[in-house]
C-alpha cells in the first residue's frame, strides 16, 4: 500500500523523524517496508523564478542564456537546456548549494564558457512527476522568490506490505493510530469517526432490505441531491494522485479519499438509475452485471449483491456496475457505506478475479464501527467540493450495535513464551493500552474494534513483544539429544552415495519433479503417471514417475552445450501411481552415463567408450550394493529403452538399468550410447549393515586358471552359481578374466564363446601342497562338465 | 706374481669405472674375477709359488680381487643411479594430472542443505520426512490456516483430481510429525520439496526446496528461537554476522517473525537481506494436533514451541552469489563444476 507522509502528518506530527527512522519504525513493528519515494524537494534554496529574458547561447547551438527573477531584486543569468519556455514563464529554480532528489548538488559553474549560477528544473528534476521534455511550467500567478516547497510541498511515499492480520494498516488514519502507539505521540485533533454521526435511523423497508445479514450485518445509505458533478479541487486531486491514484470526479475521488483515509469502502450510486429502495441480497444464478471495469461478470447464488427493484447494480464490496455509475451529468446520488462478511467477498473476488481496494479490505475485515463515521465524512465533503443537500438523513438496515471483546493475558505464560522472566506485569500492560487497549482489571483487556486479530492471550503476546521489540528479547541456546529416527539414516545414506558418485566423476543433478507428458515416456520404471488437475504449463502437467526423464533432459541440455562426456546423477522423490489409483512416494537415485570414460587428455590415448558394464561396475562400487550379491535380469524391451533389467538383491528389486534406445538418443543428439540406471533407496538402506570382522588367513591361497567352451547364449552367472554351489571347502573364490568370442566364425564357431575362470584355493589350517590343489581342481572341473553344457580347454 | 697382479690392478680400475652399462661392467667382472678371469687364473699359480713369497703374494692376490670388486660395485651404483636419475628426466611437471572418471561434484544446493544439516544437527536437531502430496488438512488446516485463506485456491496451490495436494510448504512436516510422535520433545529438521504456481522466472521455480524446523516441549521460548537461528546463520555466513528478527505474520505461528542477515554483495554495502521466517507454534497447531490424536500430549496449556522455515534455493543463491534461481535446475555441468 502507498502511503504518503503528508497525508499521515494531517493525523500526527511526525516532524521530529527522518525518513530512516520512520522506515525503522515501521519495520519492527512488522510493517515491511518495500520502498520509499521521495518527492519534491523541502529545500530553501528551490525558489519560484520568472524568466525575463534569453539569448542563444554563442558556443553551444542547444543552450539559451537566460537572465531570471528570482525575488532578490536582481537577475540571475542561467544557462538552460531547455526549449519550452518563454520569456515571462515563471519555473522553479534550484539556486546553487539546493541538493535535489536523488543526491544532485547544485553548484556554480560555467556551461561552454558561459557563467550559470543555478539551475532551472523539469518536474522530473524535483521527484514530482515523470515529464522530463521540459521546465516545469508554474502558475504566472506565483511571486518570484516562493520557496517552491510552499508551492508544491515535498512527500515521502512509503511503500508498505501490510500483513493480512492487520487490515487496520490499510487506511492513513490507521498507520497513524499505530505510529502513535509506537511513537508516544498524540493523534491530531477530533478524528474518532466512530462518535462523531449526527443523527442516524433505521431505513424503512422500501428504503434498504437485506435479506442475507450473515453477509451483511449494516447498510448505511445517504442521499444528496442537487450535486454538480465536475473536477476535484486541488487539494483532493493531489491527495489521491500523492498515492498513485487516478482523480475521476469529485464525488468518485471523496469515496476514495475516505476509503485511503479511513480504509472504509465506500460507493456512490446515481439515484436517478435505481428503482426503487436498495436490496442487499444474494444474486440469481446466472444472473450478470457489467461492472465498472466495463467487463460483464456473470454471478453465482452464492455471491452478494446490491440491487434495486429490478436488477443487480454492485458486486456488493467488490465493485460497482457501470449503468449506475456516478456521471458526468449526475444530479442525485445514493451513498453506500456498509460492513460486508470477509469470506463471502473473498469468495466472490477470487472466483471472478476481480480484486479491488474495496475487495482487498473487506476480506481482511473492515472496523465496523466506524461505517456510519465514513459515511458522515463523505457526505460532509460532497456537500462542500460538489454542492447539494442531503435528503432523509442517515438510514441504516442491519444492525449498529457492537460489543468489545475482552481478553485476558496469562501473565506468567507470557514470560515463559517470551523467554523473558524480568518483564513486568506493568509494562505489558502500558505495551497494550498504548495500542488503544483498555484493562478492565490486572489481567483483563477490553479490545478496539478494529483489532479484530487480538482474540488470546498469545495475542496479546506478539503485540507485547512486537512494541517492546524484538530486540530486547534475549537470545539462549539450548540443545537437546534427541535419538535420531529412520530419516536420520536415510539422509546419511543419501549423503555418501552423493559423495561416492561425485568421487567416481559424476555430476549431482536436481530437476523438476514436475515434467511433460513426453518426459513421462522416459520414466525407465514405469511410464505411468500422476496428473496435477491445474499445471502451468504442459511442460509441468505430471508428477515424475521416475528420475530418469529429469537426467535425460540433463543430458540433451549438456549435448546442446557441446559435452559429450556425461555423467549425472540425482537423489529424490518419484510418484508411482498404484493400480488402486493412489500414489506411492518413494526416493530414487537415477543415473545417467554416456561417452568417455575419462576426459581426453595429453597422453595421447582415446579413452573407450562407456558401455553398460562401466554403468554396471560404478553401481555395485556404491555404498548399499557393495557387499550385498546382486544380479541383472534382463526385462522385455519396450518404449525408449533397451537392455533393460532389473537389479535384484535375493527376491529383492533393488532398481533397474538399460540402455537409452538409439532412436530416442538421437533425438537428442547424443553422440554415443546412453545408459541410464534407477535405484530404490530404501532397497539400497538394507544393503547396509555394520561389517564383522573376519580372521586374516593364516596360510597362503594357490590359483588355478579354467577356460571353457560354452553355448554364446549361455550366461555367466550360470557358471558363477555353480561355482558358488559346489561344496569344495578349500574353493574359496572364482573370477571371471575372459570372455571370447569370434563373430566372423574363424577362430571360434559364431554360436560359441570362450570364458575363463580364475579358482583361489585355500585351508584354513595349512599350506596347500600342489598335489591337494590338483586333486580338487581336477574334482571341480569334472563336476562342472557334468553340471553345464562347458567344454574344458585342457 | 707380484708385478703381473699390479699391472692388472692398474689395468681394471681403469677400465671399470668407464664401462658404460651393466653388460660391459659384468663383462669386466668375468674378464678378471670371473671363474676363467685373468686374476682366477694368476691365483691358480699360487701353488707354484715358493713357500716364502706365498703369504705376500697371497696378500697382494687379495688386495687385487677386494680393489676390483670395490671399483665393481662402485661403478654399479653409479650406473643405477645414473638410471634412476634417467627414469625421471625430461618429465615437465607442469603438465596436467591423469584424471581417473574426472572430478564430479554435489549440486550447490545438496551443500548448502547439507551445511545446514550438519550445522543444525549439532544442536540436537533429528531429521524428519513427510509426503510430498499432502492432505488439505495436513498442509492447511491443522496449521490455523482458514478454509478461505488467499493461498487455499487452484491459482496459487497445485490440486490432484483426488482433492490432495502438492504441499505448498515444508510446515506439513510439522504436522506429520506431532501426529505420530510418542514423546516430547520433538526437536526436528525437514528438508523438502515444495509447490507453488509460481511461473518460472529469475527468482521463482514452481519446484524449490525448503528447509523446516519444529522445537515443541515445555517451555520453548522466543529466546530460544532467537538464539538457536543466530547461532545457525553465523555457523552459514560467519561468525560477526548481523542477524536481525521483524515482527511479521503467518497463520501457523504467534508471534510471527522474519530473519535478515547484514551481508555484503560483492562491490556492495551491506544490506539486510530477508532469509527465514519464524515464530512461536500458534496453541491452534497444537490444539488441532490433540483433536486429531485424541490425547493430550500437545496440550497448548502445558507446551509450547517454536518452528522455522527457509528457502534453500535462496540459501544457495546468496552464499555462492547465484544471480538466476534456474540455474539451479538447468544442471549445465559449466555451471556446475564451479561448485
Amino acid at each position: 500500500m502507498q502511503v504518503s507522509l503528508n497525508w499521515l502528518s494531517t493525523h500526527i506530527d511526525l516532524s521530529g523523524y527522518t525518513t530512516a527512522q520512520l522506515s525503522d519504525l515501521l519495520t519492527f513493528a512488522g510493517v515491511e517496508v518495500e520502498g520509499i519515494e521521495e518527492r519534491g524537494v523541502s529545500s530553501d534554496k528551490v525558489v519560484v523564478a520568472q524568466i525575463k529574458e534569453f539569448v542563444q547561447h554563442p558556443n553551444a547551438d542547444r543552450l539559451s542564456v537566460c537572465q531570471v527573477d528570482d525575488g532578490s531584486g536582481s537577475l540571475r543569468q542561467i544557462v538552460c537546456g531547455a526549449k519550452n519556455f518563454q520569456a515571462g514563464d515563471k519555473v522553479p529554480l534550484a539556486l546553487p548549494g539546493a541538493s535535489l532528489p536523488g543526491g544532485f548538488e547544485i553548484n556554480e559553474g560555467k556551461l561552454r564558457g558561459v557563467d550559470s549560477r543555478g539551475m532551472m528544473c523539469s518536474g522530473k528534476e524535483l521527484g514530482i512527476g515523470d515529464d522530463h521534455g521540459g521546465l516545469l511550467i508554474l502558475d504566472a500567478s506565483l511571486v518570484p522568490g516562493t520557496p517552491f516547497s510552499q508551492v508544491m510541498p515535498g512527500d515521502v511515499l512509503f511503500d508498505l506490505e501490510i500483513t493480512p492480520n492487520r487490515p487496520d494498516l490499510l487506511s492513513h488514519l490507521g498507520l497513524a493510530r499505530e505510529l502513535a502507539a509506537l511513537t508516544g505521540l498524540p493523534l491530531k485533533g477530533e478524528r474518532d469517526y466512530t462518535r462523531s454521526v449526527a443523527s442516524v435511523r433505521q431505513a424503512e423497508p422500501d428504503e434498504v432490505t437485506i435479506s442475507d445479514t450473515d453477509l451483511c450485518s449494516l447498510y448505511c445509505a445517504r442521499v444528496i441531491r442537487g450535486i454538480r458533478v465536475g473536477p476535484s479541487p486541488d487539494w483532493l486531486r493531489q491527495r489521491l494522485e500523492s498515492i498513485g491514484m487516478r482523480s475521476i470526479n469529485n464525488i468518485v475521488d471523496i469515496t476514495n479519499y475516505v476509503l485511503m483515509e479511513m480504509g472504509q469502502p465506500l460507493h456512490a450510486f446515481d439515484l436517478s438509475k435505481l428503482t426503487g429502495g436498495v436490496q442487499v441480497r444474494r444474486a440469481a444464478a446466472g444472473e450478470t452485471i457489467k461492472a465498472l471495469d466495463e467487463a460483464d461478470y456473470s454471478l453465482e447464488a452464492g455471491d452478494l449483491v446490491i440491487a434495486d427493484a429490478s436488477s443487480a447494480l454492485a458486486i456488493a464490496g467488490v465493485m460497482g456496475g457501470l449503468e449506475s455509475s456516478v456521471t458526468d451529468t449526475t444530479t442525485d446520488i445514493l451513498l453506500e457505506a456498509a460492513h460486508f462478511s470477509p469470506p463471502a467477498i473473498r469468495k466472490t473476488s477470487r472466483r471472478l478475479g476481480l480484486i479491488s481496494d474495496s475487495s482487498y479490505r473487506f476480506e481482511r475485515g473492515v472496523d465496523a464501527a466506524q461505517t456510519l463515521g465514513a459515511a458522515d465524512l463523505a457526505v460532509r465533503l460532497i456537500l462542500e467540493v460538489a454542492g447539494g443537500q442531503e435528503d432523509g438523513g442517515a438510514r441504516f438496515a442491519g444492525s449498529v450495535h457492537l460489543e468489545r471483546r475482552e481478553v485476558k493475558l496469562d501473565t506468567q505464560r507470557a514470560l515463559r513464551l517470551l523467554g523473558m522472566p524480568d518483564l513486568t506485569p506493568d509494562e505489558m500492560s502500558a505495551v497494550l493500552t498504548k495500542l488503544g487497549l483498555e484493562a478492565t482489571d490486572d489481567s483483563t483487556f477490553r479490545i478496539p474494534t478494529y483489532r479484530g486479530d487480538l482474540v488470546r492471550s498469545v495475542d496479546l503476546v506478539e503485540e507485547i513483544s512486537r512494541v517492546i521489540g524484538l530486540d530486547r528479547v534475549p537470545e539462549c541456546v539450548t540443545a537437546v539429544a534427541v535419538p535420531s529416527d529412520a530419516a536420520d539414516r536415510a539422509y546419511d545414506l543419501s549423503m555418501h552415495l552423493r559423495q561416492a558418485l561425485a568421487h567416481r566423476g559424476f555430476n549431482e543433478a536436481q530437476t523438476l519433479r514436475l515434467i511433460s507428458q513426453a518426459q513421462v515416456a522416459d520414466g525407465l520404471t514405469t511410464t505411468d503417471a500422476m496428473p496435477v488437475k491445474s499445471p502451468l504449463s504442459e511442460d509441468h502437467a505430471f508428477l515424475r514417475p521416475s528420475i530418469v526423464p529429469g537426467l535425460i533432459s540433463t543430458a540433451a541440455h549438456n549435448i546442446r552445450h557441446s559435452q559429450n562426456r556425461l555423467r549425472f546423477f540425482e537423489l529424490g522423490r518419484v510418484f508411482i501411481k498404484l493400480p488402486n489409483g493412489q500414489v506411492r512416494e518413494d526416493e530414487r537415485m537415477g543415473l545417467l552415463l554416456s561417452g568417455p570414460v575419462s576426459s581426453p587428455s595429453w597422453h595421447g590415448k582415446d579413452p573407450a567408450i562407456a558401455d553398460v558394464f562401466d554403468l554396471k561396475g560404478i553401481i555395485e562400487s556404491l555404498p548399499g550394493v557393495n557387499g550385498s550379491v546382486t544380479e541383472l535380469k534382463r526385462l522385455k524391451d519396450e518404449g525408449n529403452f533397451m537392455l533393460k533389467c532389473e537389479w535384484r538383491a535375493g527376491n529383492r528389486v533393488i532398481g533397474w538399468i538399460g540402455q537409452l534406445h538409439p532412436r530416442r538418443a538421437r533425438e537428442i543428439d547424443a553422440r554415443n550410447a546412453v545408459f541410464v540406471a534407477e535405484l530404490s533407496l530404501s532397497a539400497l538402506r538394507q544393503g547396509t549393515s555394520i561389517a564383522k570382522f573376519e580372521e586374516l588367513p593364516k596360510f597362503p591361497s594357490v590359483s588355478r586358471d579354467v577356460a571353457m567352451e560354452v553355448a554364446a547364449d549361455l550366461p555367466h552367472s550360470k557358471v558363477t552359481s555353480f561355482f558358488a554351489g559346489i561344496k569344495e571347502p578349500l574353493l574359496i573364490s572364482t573370477k571371471i578374466f575372459d570372455v571370447f568370442s569370434d563373430p566372423t566364425g574363424t577362430r571360434m564357431p559364431k554360436d560359441r564363446k570362450s570364458l575363463a575362470y580364475s579358482l583361489t584355493y585355500r585351508a584354513p589350517d595349512k599350506t596347500l601342497e600342489t598335489a591337494d590343489v590338483d586333486a580338487v581342481h581336477q574334482r571341480v572341473l569334472s563336476s562342472l562338465e557334468k553340471a553345464l553344457p562347458v567344454v574344458i580347454r585342457r | 706374481m707380484i708385478a703381473e697382479l699390479d699391472a692388472l690392478q692398474t689395468e681394471a680400475l681403469a677400465a671399470i669405472p668407464t664401462a658404460s652399462d651393466e653388460t660391459s661392467l659384468e663383462a669386466l667382472r668375468v674378464q678378471y674375477l670371473g671363474k676363467k678371469g685373468s686374476v682366477t687364473l694368476l691365483g691358480a699359480g699360487m701353488k707354484d709359488v715358493p713357500p716364502d713369497q706365498k703369504k705376500a703374494v697371497g696378500a697382494k692376490l687379495n688386495e687385487v680381487r677386494t680393489a676390483m670388486t670395490d671399483a665393481i660395485v662402485a661403478r654399479q651404483l653409479q650406473l643405477q643411479a645414473e638410471k634412476d636419475a634417467k627414469a625421471i628426466e625430461g618429465i615437465d611437471v607442469t603438465l596436467p594430472g591423469r584424471n581417473y572418471g574426472g572430478v564430479g561434484t554435489l549440486h550447490p544446493l545438496t551443500q548448502v542443505r547439507d551445511l545446514a544439516i550438519r550445522t543444525l544437527r549439532r544442536m540436537g536437531f533429528i531429521l524428519a520426512d513427510g509426503p510430498e502430496i499432502e492432505t488439505e488438512w495436513h498442509c492447511f488446516d491443522a496449521l490455523n490456516t482458514p478454509p478461505e485463506h488467499p493461498a487455499r485456491n487452484e491459482k496459487d496451490t497445485f490440486y490432484l483430481h483426488d482433492g490432495r495436494l502438492l504441499r505448498t510448504h515444508t510446515s506439513s512436516v510439522q504436522i506429520r510429525t506431532m501426529e505420530i510422535a510418542k514423546t516430547l520433545p520433538i526437536r526436528i529438521i525437514a528438508p523438502g520439496a515444495a509447490y507453488r504456481r509460481d511461473e518460472i522466472d529469475a527468482t521463482h521455480l514452481s519446484v524449490f526446496n525448503q528447509l523446516e524446523g519444529l522445537y515443541v516441549a515445555e517451555n520453548v521460548s522466543l529466546a530460544e528461537l532467537k538464539g538457536t537461528l543466530v547461532a545457525f546463520f553465523r555457523e552459514i555466513f560467519g561468525a560477526g554476522t548481523a542477524v536481525r528478527f521483524r515482527p511479521h505474520f503467518f497463520p501457523f505461528t504467534e508471534p510471527s517473525l522474519e530473519i535478515d542477515v547484514k551481508l555484503e554483495a560483492k562491490g556492495k554495502d551491506a544490506r539486510w537481506i530477508e532469509i527465514a521466517g519464524c515464530g512461536m507454534v500458534d496453541p491452534a497447531v497444537f490444539s488441532e494436533i490433540c483433536a486429531k490424536r485424541g490425547d493430550k500430549l500437545f496440550d497448548p496449556e502445558k507446551v509450547t514451541g517454536f518452528a522455522f522455515g527457509m528457502g534453500l534455493e535462496r540459501l544457495a543463491m546468496i552464499l555462492h552469489g547465484i544471480s538466476d534461481i534456474r540455474h539451479l535446475i538447468e544442471n549445465d555441468v559449466r555451471f556446475l563444476s564451479q561448485f
